[in-house]
């Protein structure tokens, strides 16, 4: 008879660890931090709501009071321009990316009200998506395509999830 | 209608009225997870799009609450960030093959969110640490197999009850 594999022993190890209720880690070594864009991400200041597709990573960054979208090339280590999507009286509250970085949602707060727009970088428009029913989106996820977004709303008193094609 | 399409993630309940949060979609549209309350716990449920049966996950029950998932191109891959113990943990299922990856952070960070990139070679991670959020990258190239389109089809599996 064959002696197990090391793939086999592993298997076994996690089935062991998981009916234990373990969450032990089954899988080789650590993940590697990406030191060079993890300082770069720490220069900009404060950074929430990741949202990584591709080559690009699309993070709310917050420095001096005022929070806005930054669009990181990961494979340049560098910040790309979204001229047109940030604007000083708006707060970002979502932001998710294509695995192009053409296309970006955004939820945010402007004058008052809570909105979702589609930002098109290389026509730098932002289009504004009306939520159907009327609720009030708080987060936003794109997929990976860009053809959909999911989107958190908030609908009489309840959490709900719209997806929404793009054309 | 307008310009954009809209369609229901489909059913869990019968009236489909629970609270739902933290949505995240499959490369290829056809997962869906998102975190739902159920008991008292808040727990990743993964579905199947369009149509909404319900996916089995391996090891995140028993370590809710559960938030911030998110997929890989074909659903492979499910990362979350759970419970053990008093420690918030980031995780990551390969549903191809049932193994766990557990992601280790710098001692004092506490994760808030997490984005997987679709091909599941990288991984974006907030941390709170002395109250400040920030963002950090780790690569997983060589632990994880990448997840392309036209990859490995990972079939939905057993419905939950």
């Amino acid at each position: 008879m064959r002696a197990p594999s090391a793939t086999t022993k592993l298997g076994l190890a996690c089935a062991i660890a998981a009916s234990a209720g373990l969450l032990s880690g089954c899988m080789g070594a650590m993940p590697t931090p990406m030191a060079a864009l993890n300082r770069q991400l720490a220069m900009a200041g404060t950074n929430r709501g990741p949202s990584l597709s591709g080559r690009w990573l699309a993070v709310i960054t917050g420095r001096g009071g005022r929070d806005q979208v930054l669009l990181l090339d990961v494979a340049r280590n560098a910040p790309v321009p979204v001229p047109g999507l940030n604007r000083g009286d708006a707060k970002p509250i979502s932001v998710g990316v294509d695995t192009s970085g053409e296309r970006l949602a955004l939820v945010r707060q402007l004058e008052g009200r809570t909105e979702l727009v589609l930002y098109r970088r290389s026509l730098m428009s932002l289009q504004p998506i009306p939520m159907q029913p009327a609720g009030v989106p708080s987060l936003v996820t794109m997929r990976a395509d860009g053809k959909e977004l999911a989107v958190q709303v908030s609908r009489d008193g309840l959490w709900q999830i719209d997806l929404i094609s793009l054309p | 209608m307008g310009l954009f399409g809209r369609r229901s993630v489909g059913p869990l309940g019968p009236l489909g009225a629970e609270d739902r949060q933290d949505p995240a979609i499959s490369g290829n549209g056809r997962f869906l997870a998102s975190v739902l309350e159920q008991g008292g716990k808040a727990m990743v449920v993964l579905q199947e799009q369009p149509g909404g049966q319900t996916v089995a996950l391996r090891h995140l029950r028993g370590h809710e609450p559960h938030s911030s998932p998110s997929l890989s191109w074909n659903g492979r891959y499910v990362a979350a960030l759970v419970q053990q113990g008093p420690e918030r943990v980031a995780i990551l299922e390969d549903r191809a093959t049932g193994k766990l990856l557990r992601l280790p952070l710098p001692n004092g960070s506490q994760p808030a969110r997490l984005s997987l990139a679709p091909d599941g070679q990288r991984i974006a991670i907030e941390v709170i640490e002395g109250g400040q959020s920030r963002v950090q990258l780790f690569d997983l190239t060589g632990q994880l197999e990448p997840d392309l389109p036209g990859g490995l089809a990972v079939q939905g599996g057993p419905s939950v009850p």
